[in-house]
């Protein structure tokens, strides 16, 4: 069943991104906990289409035998690009706000922002 | 072939702005052209009845993304159009850099695309694509604490969307297939299996993040409140509404109607006592943002077609007025120097007075006076809402959404001192025709008969008078008495518990059907 821990896998991942996501208040380690939520989403998807003893879905192969779902993987591809373009612009903001507020705390940037706004 | 078109030919004007910066502006205005054409060809055949569906990817239906073309897919559409029209002119004498037409052409391609897709992973690149474009317009300011609101943005976005991409993984895992048709197929066999239910929480979980429902979209007030005017009602006009489609989509599909009935509650009521409290009239403009999705979940919810219909209607309307608002309090906020309410009221001289025009229509628009939009789409959703509990519901709504926009009414007074450009003046003129002609534009969605069924007849005037009346008795009444609400909840880590916590809750209440 490997198809199975693959998917159980995912779901600790997910939940080990949920509590850096809540627990951390440092940007960065937040964005990591993002991407790690994200890898979890997309590590589900293709264990979901895996099968133990199937082929590489391939034209090629030999038509009996049993191949992995290929539509899984063709669209985890679009899912891991998305996710790239989300972590690279997040961190280009985090660089931005590091240079008004220098620290990396939600907290502290929370209560600076809400400060300039009064 | 028109559905394709759209969202690429806006992609292609969204690159050729990067190519010359120079000619951004000229591309703008031939990209809303083209786009002119495609819409009208699009109508002309849906109104011949062809049919308007388009599989990519040389694929047959099931395998291939599924494009088709609606009228409710072409109205959305329209709305999004006249939008992209009204901020071309709001912002044509603003020193923009070419890059803000980028992220324009983008924003709008795939909000063309999100309104006429039937496939699920094509929705969750569309939304994420949304995200993004979105993400960078509210950043565009680059001041810190827009840079902070579209990050926090980001982070929720992205998380709810990684929820709805697990929601896609279960539907394929047992439906094998991301067709929405296909899947009400398949869903219509067994609606009470675990999946359905599992894929259903996952589904409009991670949408109503990015559909601003309350519970969800904590993200919201700050993101819409500090963008710049011209961003702000893009993202209330357009962004919101994409989640809502897609929030609707799915109510054709799964079994929703309680969750949606509370889901609609909770955010309209939440909304309006957060609108009723805030001291500044671009968070009073968020916030109501949220109460009024509150009103479209309770029309999808109530499970009639009617209902839906009204719904939809409301969406557009909301869509013109609440761009309008947001344009013209954020000139007003521009020109004052602040958006703080009392600082508004006291310097309202500064306030030109085709603003102040723009600002009546605006709120005669949200409040529902009979011949503008608000009166309209509301009256055909109410009529269409049967159990009288319901009814009443949504007519407490109305009343505090009365009581939130009496206290933008002082900006009216006093004498103006101020000029607006033209541009402005265009675009507020172009908002609120529309406004105004609402009645008669909204027979594209609505069937005629149900229209004047619902909004010529004395029981509908009588109400409105007494909603507003009552509006105006609550302002009354709660204004010389402050109270305040927890504002700890908009923190991003608050907003993903929160996030998770509302998950749940759907959870349970898929079950309850």
């Amino acid at each position: 069943m490997v198809g199975l821990n693959g998917v159980t896998i995912s779901v600790v991942l997910f939940g080990i991104g949920l509590l850096g996501l809540v627990l951390r208040r440092d940007l960065v380690v937040k964005l990591l906990a993002l991407g790690l939520v994200n890898s979890a989403v997309i590590l589900c998807l293709v264990s979901l289409g895996a099968r133990p003893d199937g082929a590489p879905p391939i034209l090629a192969t030999p038509a009996a035998s049993a191949i992995v779902d290929p539509l899984p993987q063709a669209i985890v591809l679009s899912a891991i690009v998305i996710n790239f373009a989300i972590l690279a612009l997040a961190l280009v903001f985090v660089m931005l706000l590091v240079e008004r507020y220098h620290t990396t705390d939600s907290h502290r940037i929370e209560r600076a922002s809400a400060a300039e706004e009064d | 072939m028109e559905l394709i078109l759209l969202p690429l030919v806006r992609f292609l004007f969204g690159g050729l702005s990067t190519a010359s910066a120079r000619a951004a502006r000229a591309f703008a205005i031939l990209a809303l052209a083209v786009d002119a054409v495609l819409l009208g060809r699009l109508a002309l055949a849906l109104a011949r009845g062809a049919e308007a569906s388009l599989v990519l990817g040389g694929w047959e239906r099931g395998l291939g993304i599924a494009f088709s073309g609606d009228q409710i897919g072409l109205t959305f559409a329209a709305l999004i159009w006249g939008l992209a029209v009204a901020v071309l002119l709001y912002t044509w004498r603003d020193d923009l850099r070419p890059y803000f037409y980028v992220l324009l052409h983008l924003l709008i391609g795939a909000a063309y695309a999100m309104v006429f897709t039937k496939d699920l992973f094509n929705a969750y690149v569309i939304l994420e694509l949304l995200t993004l474009a979105s993400f960078l317009l509210v950043g565009y300011g680059r001041r810190p604490r827009q840079i902070w609101a579209s990050l926090n943005y980001l982070v929720l976005c992205s998380l709810g969307m990684s929820l709805f991409l697990l929601g896609v993984a279960v539907v394929y895992y047992h439906a094998g297939t991301f067709d929405l048709g296909a899947l009400a197929a398949e869903v219509a066999a067994d609606p009470s299996a675990p999946w359905v239910r599992l894929a259903a929480t996952l589904l409009v979980g991670g949408v109503a993040v990015k559909a601003g429902v309350f519970l969800f979209s904590l993200w919201l007030p700050s993101a819409h409140a500090r963008a710049t005017p011209a961003v702000s009602a893009l993202l209330s006009g357009v962004v919101v509404k994409m989640g809502v489609v897609e929030i609707f989509r799915l109510s054709e599909v799964f079994p929703l109607e309680p969750t949606l009935l509370v889901l609609g509650f909770a955010t309209a009521l939440l909304g309006l006592l957060y609108a009723i409290q805030t001291r500044d009239a671009k968070r009073l403009l968020a916030f109501s943002t949220l109460s009024q999705i509150g009103y479209l979940l309770i029309g999808f919810g109530a499970g009639t077609a009617a209902a839906k219909l009204g719904a939809l209607d409301y969406a557009v309307a909301h869509g013109l007025f609440k761009g309008l608002l947001f344009l013209a309090v954020g000139e007003a906020a521009r020109l004052v120097g602040t958006s703080d309410l009392r600082t508004l009221i006291s310097n309202r001289n500064a306030i030109p007075r085709a603003t102040r025009l723009a600002l009546l229509v605006g709120i005669l628009g949200i409040v529902g006076i009979p011949p503008f939009a608000g009166f309209a789409a509301k009256s055909v959703l109410e009529s269409a809402l049967h159990p009288a509990l319901l009814h009443a519901g949504v007519g407490l709504i109305s009343v505090g959404t009365v009581a939130s926009f009496a206290k933008l009414l002082p900006l009216l007074g006093g004498r103006s001192t101020g000029r607006s450009d033209r541009a402005r003046i265009a675009a507020y003129g172009w908002l609120a025709t529309a406004i105004v002609l609402f009645l008669p534009l909204s027979s594209a969605l609505v069937p005629r008969s149900i229209l004047s069924a619902a909004c010529w007849t004395w029981p509908a005037y009588l109400e409105t008078a007494v909603v507003i009346l009552l509006g105006l008795g609550l302002r009354r009444l709660v204004r010389d008495r402050p109270f305040r609400l927890p504002t700890a909840v908009f923190r991003i880590e608050e907003g993903t518990l929160v996030i998770l916590a509302s998950l749940l809750l759907v959870f349970c209440l898929v079950h309850v059907v």
